[in-house]
């Protein structure tokens, strides 16, 4: 067999298995890379920097961003957090206190996860606006809570 | 001398094996990453610097596995060859542009582009061209040496 032959069969199986093995991937890259967008009308900008957001996210989503070392709030009371937390997890009854302790972790424009005991507690939601209004830009509000998170098998953080 | 320097072409293609398949590695585990790394070099058109990324680092595996076990060494010599002088012409355009970037090679974590870089891959080019103008075979198995 000879030189060029070889060649070709040494590139067909590495673009085989490259393509193959990013298409099995839980976050592929895409074929072509993708230009970071310019953003050419000034509201768009101005308010990409300026809004603060309020976002829901679902067990999986919450699972993943726990992995990446995301701050948890959790924003049952605290007599509640005896019983378990999610690992990491802050919490404080006061919120003044609750947000000193937020802005010295991560600052105003980190984003955080804020959840509460289950789907309809609307604690974690309350005090997502309220964070909000102190200043925090990137809130999400972790649906389903403290309840799903258990019930899923998750791990969790007790203190005595 | 002469009875020894096939042997020492057999050395070199299983050091060179072995450094294919270890730079391969993080490349084929993180491809992003080494996509990012390529992308540093200001020099890939139309996004292709992801595609490249993600054949790369398993042709290096491929041809280390083909240079240490002996199947199409001569195509696996080429291919390294060959993308030995692409490295080094990457790594020489980012140095005389003066950019301070990571090479993205993948044999030691934050390696920076520079001369001594360029000097290494000349020497594994020059290993590459060895392996392939060998002309006693040794220990090859497809196509089949004698030995």
């Amino acid at each position: 067999m000879d030189t060029k032959k070889q060649i070709i069969i040494y590139l067909g199986f590495s673009i085989f298995c490259g393509i193959a093995s990013n298409g099995i991937e839980s976050s592929p890259i895409p074929w072509i890379n993708q230009p970071i967008e310019l953003v050419s009308n000034k509201e768009d900008l101005i308010s990409l920097f300026v809004d603060p957001q309020i976002r829901e996210i679902d067990l999986e989503m919450a699972k993943s961003l726990h992995k990446t070392g995301l701050l948890f709030v959790d924003a049952r009371a605290e007599e509640y957090l005896t019983n378990g937390i999610i690992p990491g997890a802050i919490g404080n009854n006061d919120v003044g206190l609750l947000s000193e302790k937020i802005e010295f972790l991560i600052g105003f424009d980190k984003g955080f996860v804020v959840y509460c005991s289950d789907d309809d507690c609307g604690s974690s939601e309350e005090l997502a606006y309220e964070l909000q209004e102190i200043g925090f830009m990137n809130i999400l509000v972790f649906k389903g809570g403290w309840k799903s998170w258990t019930e899923a098998g998750f791990e969790i953080e007790t203190h005595e | 001398m002469n009875k020894l320097y096939p042997w020492i072409l057999l050395l070199i293609r299983f050091l060179l094996g072995v450094i294919f398949i270890y730079a391969s590695l993080d490349k084929i585990i993180d491809p992003g990453e080494f996509a990012r790394a390529i992308g540093n070099y200001h020099i890939i058109p139309f996004g292709l610097e992801n595609l490249i990324a993600l054949v790369i680092p398993w042709l290096e595996l491929f041809i280390g596995i083909g240079l240490i076990s002996g199947i199409m060494v001569d195509g696996a010599s080429a291919i390294s060859g060959g993308l030995m002088a692409i490295f080094i012409l990457l790594i020489l355009q980012a140095t005389l542009r003066g950019f301070n970037i990571e090479c993205g090679c993948g044999l030691k974590e934050g390696e920076m582009v520079g001369w001594s870089k360029i000097l290494e891959n000349i020497i594994f080019l020059g290993a590459s061209f060895l392996v392939w103008s060998r002309s006693k075979k040794l220990f090859e198995i497809f196509p089949k040496s004698s030995l």
